[in-house]
């Protein structure tokens, strides 16, 4: 067992026109390799910063982020991509398919993203495995919000990374929806023993989680 | 960039690049329409000149009628030197004459006369109506025959089987010729007629000296060795210098030339109606990259660079470019085949498509140029979409990047563009000019929409609700003013200026010259008929204006003991006047209408010493000064005279001007005749039907039939830069719809809101008129100007013209230019008229 996140002192800022936003203030935590976290606060208290700086989308204005012991902060665009694509799966509320491929198609970028060519048995067994057998060749617009979300976990997930950041991923569902997919998400790092670091604002999803991270006001309470 | 790719990757790219054009090619018609029509139109004028010159080069004996041509002037060559010629090959020997051919009843012709002998022509054939009359010149029947052009068949109204007379000589015509190998201008522009040697030496026809042209060809026993044989020939008539020779080479040369400067213009024009094309490319992909960037953000946040992103849709355009190239230069390559129809049938061309690896290359990589120029801007835009607005659901609109290291490798291809050009052409100064004014007019349109959102931003804002729509649309953030004043701001001021230039040059022809030109113009007059001729054509019109001058003949050898062909190079302004053989005249005192700018004029009587007075812009041109020396070769006679001054010459006006003017005291010993002009109150057409009765010998041309016949010329040449130039509006016009199609969907959304608000449908169509009335009239403007002061330059620098102002022409084309762009921008934005809005809001 390893340490898959290390925030140490993170500060986020903005620069606006009255002034700095300081969003994020001396953020400290960790999340081991096999582990499921849920990230919980009010609205605007900077859990999806949180979710942004981890994937090294945004850049920490203070502090030391490591990934699987590499430090990201201050790291280049292009270096970034690599870490990212290397450890990271994310899940986003709006699932963001690509409107113009299809369910295997997009599920294919994330290993073709990594140099995995020629995978397509892979993607369609795992989409299988997500009760989408059906759906393979499908286009985004053609799939219900449940099974877009499961395409979108699928692309997230089929790249093996080492941690899965997800914000709000079942923000988009009904209740029935949230808990097929909180299954498979959860069966699947349990499995692969991946860590999962996911936003939410369903109580029952949190508890479910292996610890709980409650922020306020931009720091850890 | 490419370092970072390995091959694995670079396949991806093919099979992203394939798969997204495959399923998006509909947004991308913009790019690759404009992009093929601006290719076509490079593609067509590189292919038609290619072909051309390989005729030209693949004719040149035939063009010149032999393997070499001797030219011996006013006198036959001595049969001694004939003899030793003929030891090399075949010769054919002809005789050029310009004299008058009439027919009772009508008036006579001025025509340009070659009589030949049995071996002509030694290369190609003359072709004739009815076929094989040619033959029929040689028969020592009992009349003597002509061949004329049809140009003189019409103006005669004579039929094959009639007489026509030649310096009083009856002669029947034989047929039509309809070409003839060795082309001449004459043949296909003007009056031209063959009769045969034996006729001309028979009746002693001699037209004055200056008209009068011996010309040798020869067709060489051993062909293989012609460089030989051609210094072997050199050699026998190097006794006496004003003998001339000319290789194959020599007359497809000046042809080369001529269509070479043409079609640089027409490459010119075609750049331009592809940089234009560019702006659509930029326009077109910027959308596209933000009609994207949800597929662009998902892509970043699963690890993939933006350069991978980048290279992903440059590769995409780059296929265009290709598919769109190969096919563009496809079309020009067999297009010679279409131009072999549209050419007139005297020239007897029959065009070739070549094809050839460097000629597609060379389009290709212009178009390369082009779109990476029109590009980078845009695929930069890519770094600029962040995948963090997946998490906020928020997307900013991407805008086109220039940053520094952008710009710099913008201002980079654009140097190279332009050198590309530049080095093609003989004509760089001018490629230079022309590239600098269109980039400046560029920037120049690019200013004036900023100064316009600038203005309207500071003005009173008026309350009519039309008007703020409008007003809100121009000053918005995706406004069409910038594209709209560029691209059509371009075209607009290119046709303008070619209007403007061409209308010029037609009325100076239509209007100007004729009223100030002579209606008659003698040549080669004998001295010995002058004083008759002066008075019956006085006892005709006691009112008439004769102006008669003496003339001799005379080429240039050197200035100041220098080779003239060592000083002045082919494409100086006034290489003409050093060219060839000049008809240089003499006076005692200046002409009135040739201020001298420079120097002094002469003292009479200093029979001695030559004094010469130059056309003051030659002078210019050919670097002289005063008191320089000036050796001329006159008859033969290598003379050398000092200039004492510099004359104001306006050759506008058709009257006789020449560029050289010696003393008189000093031409008396010359053997000379006279050249003369006549402006008379009565029909020219009748003068010249009783002169040439009385004085058969004396040769006149109608100035109405010169100018008629330039103009023709002139109206074919105007049609086709028009038409090239409407092009280049087209191609702004498809940019423009396809901005307008850009913004649809964001004016769908604000259209509806303006419904919700209560604003009428009568009032949005209001708003929108308002919108272009006002991006137009800016633009018309600073067209107008634009138009007004190139052309201006161009007609009174270059063409040395008055310019003057065509007021019905200006509002014609802005009218029909304005009319054609409202419509296409009310059909391109229909879909905003249409009812079915609702459903956008459910899906914003
Ligand atoms: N670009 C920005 N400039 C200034 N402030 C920003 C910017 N982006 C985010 N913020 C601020 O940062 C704070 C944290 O935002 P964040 O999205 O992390 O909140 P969140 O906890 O995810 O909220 P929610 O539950 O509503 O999604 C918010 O107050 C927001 O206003
Ligand atoms: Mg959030």
């Amino acid at each position: 067992m390893s340490t898959a996140i290390q925030f140490n002192n993170v500060s986020l800022n903005y620069g606006s026109e009255d002034g700095l936003v300081r969003v994020l203030k001396s953020v400290n935590f960790s999340v081991n390799s096999d582990e499921i976290v849920s990230i919980v606060g009010p609205s605007g208290s900077g859990k999806t910063s949180i979710i942004m700086l981890a994937a090294g989308l945004e850049m920490a204005s203070e502090g030391s982020i490591k990934i699987n012991s590499q430090e990201i902060v201050g790291l280049r665009e292009n270096d970034l991509s690599d870490v990212r694509k290397k450890n990271i799966g994310i899940v986003f509320q709006s699932f963001y398919l690509i409107p113009n491929l299809t369910a295997v198609e997009n599920v294919l970028l994330s290993l073709e993203a990594n140099q995995k060519y020629n995978r397509d048995e892979e993607a369609k067994s795992l989409l299988g495995e997500f009760g989408l057998s059906h759906r393979i060749n499908h286009l985004p617009s053609e799939l219900s919000g449940g099974e877009q979300q499961r395409v979108a976990i699928a692309r997230a997930l089929i790249n093996k990374p080492k941690i899965i950041l997800a914000d709000e991923p079942t923000g988009n569902l009904d209740s029935a929806n949230s808990e097929s997919m909180m299954d498979l998400l959860f069966e699947y790092t349990k499995k692969s023993k991946t860590s999962l670091v996911m936003v939410t604002h369903d109580d029952s999803v949190a508890r479910r989680c292996d610890r709980i991270i409650e922020i306020k006001d931009g720091q850890i309470v | 960039m490419v370092k970072l790719f390995n091959l694995q990757q670079l396949l991806l790219i093919n099979k992203y690049a394939l798969r997204d054009f495959l399923r998006s090619y509909k947004k991308l018609w913009v790019i690759t329409t404009t992009l093929f029509i601006s290719l076509l139109l490079l593609s067509l004028t590189f292919s038609v000149k290619q072909a051309l010159n390989d005729e030209i080069q693949a004719n040149s004996k035939e063009l010149l009628g032999g393997d070499i041509q001797v030219n011996s002037g006013i006198e036959p060559l001595p049969v001694n030197i004939l003899e030793e010629l003929s030891s090399l090959g075949e010769i054919s020997s002809a005789v050029e004459l310009a004299t008058m051919v009439s027919k009772k009843g009508q008036s006579p012709v001025f025509t340009e006369i070659r009589a030949v002998d049995g071996n002509y022509p030694l290369y190609g054939e003359i072709e004739t109506i009815p076929e094989g009359v040619g033959e029929k010149l040689f028969l020592s029947a009992q009349k003597p025959t002509v061949l004329i052009n049809e140009s003189i068949q019409k103006l005669l109204q004579v039929k094959t089987g009639e007489d026509v007379v030649i310096m009083g000589k009856s002669f029947e015509v034989a047929g039509i010729v309809t070409s003839v190998p060795d082309l001449q201008n004459s043949a296909v522009f003007g009056e031209f007629a063959i009769i045969s040697k034996t006729s001309y030496d028979q009746f002693e026809l001699s037209s004055g000296g200056s008209f009068l042209d011996y010309e040798y060809r020869l067709k060489f026993n051993n062909p293989n060795e012609g460089g030989e044989q051609a210094k072997l020939v050199e050699s026998i008539v190097a006794y006496d210098n004003t003998i001339e020779t000319l290789l194959p080479n020599d007359s497809s040369q000046s042809l080369s030339r001529v269509i070479d400067n043409f079609s640089n213009f027409l490459n010119l024009v075609s750049v331009s109606a592809m940089i234009i094309a560019g702006i659509g490319i930029s326009n077109t992909l910027l959308s596209f990259v933000n009609q994207s960037n949800t597929s662009i953000a998902v892509k970043k946040s699963i690890g993939f660079s933006s350069q991978f992103i980048q290279l992903m849709y440059f590769y995409e355009i780059i296929l265009i470019l290709i598919v769109t190239s190969i096919i563009a230069y496809l079309i020009g390559v067999f297009s010679p085949l279409l131009a072999n129809d549209l050419l007139p049938k005297s020239l007897d061309i029959d065009l070739q498509p070549t094809l050839s690896l460097i000629g597609y290359l060379n389009i290709f990589f212009i178009g390369l140029l082009v779109v990476l120029i029109f590009s980078i801007p845009s695929l930069y835009s890519i770094k600029d979409i962040k995948a963090v607005a997946l998490f906020r659901n928020t997307f900013q609109p991407a805008s086109l990047n220039f940053s520094l290291k952008n710009i710099a490798l913008l201002t980079f291809l654009i140097v190279i563009l332009s050198t590309y050009f530049v080095l093609q052409t003989e004509q760089k100064f001018y490629t230079v000019l022309y590239f600098v004014a269109f980039f400046i007019t560029i920037l120049i349109f690019y200013g004036v929409s900023k100064l316009l959102i600038a203005i309207l931003r500071r003005s009173y804002r008026f309350s009519n609700n039309g008007y703020r729509i409008a007003y809100r649309n121009i000053v918005a953030k995706k406004s069409l003013a910038p594209i709209m004043t560029i691209s059509l701001g371009i075209g607009l001021t290119l046709l303008l200026t070619l209007s403007f230039v061409s209308n010029n040059l037609k009325k100076e022809i239509s209007d100007s010259i004729p009223s100030m030109a002579p209606d008659l113009f003698f040549v080669s007059i004998d001295k010995d008929i002058k004083g008759d001729l002066e008075s019956f054509i006085t006892s005709m019109d006691p009112n008439v204006e004769l102006e008669f001058s003496p003339m001799a003949s005379a080429s240039f050898v050197s200035l100041n003991g220098t080779p003239i062909e060592e000083i002045v190079s082919q494409n100086n302004r006034s290489a003409w006047v050093v060219r060839g053989d000049r008809r240089i005249s003499w006076s005692e005192k200046p002409k009135e209408d040739n201020p001298i700018v420079e120097g002094e004029w002469w003292e009479s009587g200093n029979e001695d010493e030559m004094f010469i007075s130059m056309d003051s812009r030659a002078a210019f041109d050919l670097g002289m000064k005063i008191n320089d020396k000036i050796t001329l070769n006159i008859l033969g006679r290598d003379v050398t005279g000092i200039v004492k001054n510099f004359r104001e010459v306006d050759y506008r006006d058709i009257s006789v001007n020449f560029a050289i003017i010696i003393n008189k005291a000093f031409a008396n010993k010359l053997p000379y005749e006279y050249i003369g002009t006549l402006k008379s109150e009565l029909s020219a057409d009748d003068i010249l039907s009783s002169v040439v009765e009385r004085f058969p010998n004396v040769s006149a041309i109608k100035v109405d039939r010169i100018l008629s016949q330039v103009s023709g010329v002139l109206n074919k040449i105007f049609i086709a830069v028009t038409g090239i130039s409407l092009i280049v509006i087209i191609i702004g016009l498809i940019v423009i719809v396809s901005a307008v199609m850009v913004q649809t969907t964001f004016r769908r959304y604000n259209n509806l809101i303006y419904k919700i608000l209560g604003v009428d449908f009568p009032t949005i169509l209001k708003a929108m008129t308002m919108e272009f009335a006002i991006i137009y009239f800016t633009l018309i403007f600073f067209a107008l100007s634009v138009a007004v002061i190139g052309s201006y330059l161009i007609v009174e620098n270059t063409l040395q013209l008055t310019w003057q102002f065509d007021f019905d022409l200006t509002l014609w084309i802005l009218l029909s230019t304005a009319i054609v762009s409202f419509i296409l921008i009310l059909m391109a934005n229909r879909s905003i008229f249409s009812p079915k809005v609702y459903p956008l809001i459910r899906n914003e």
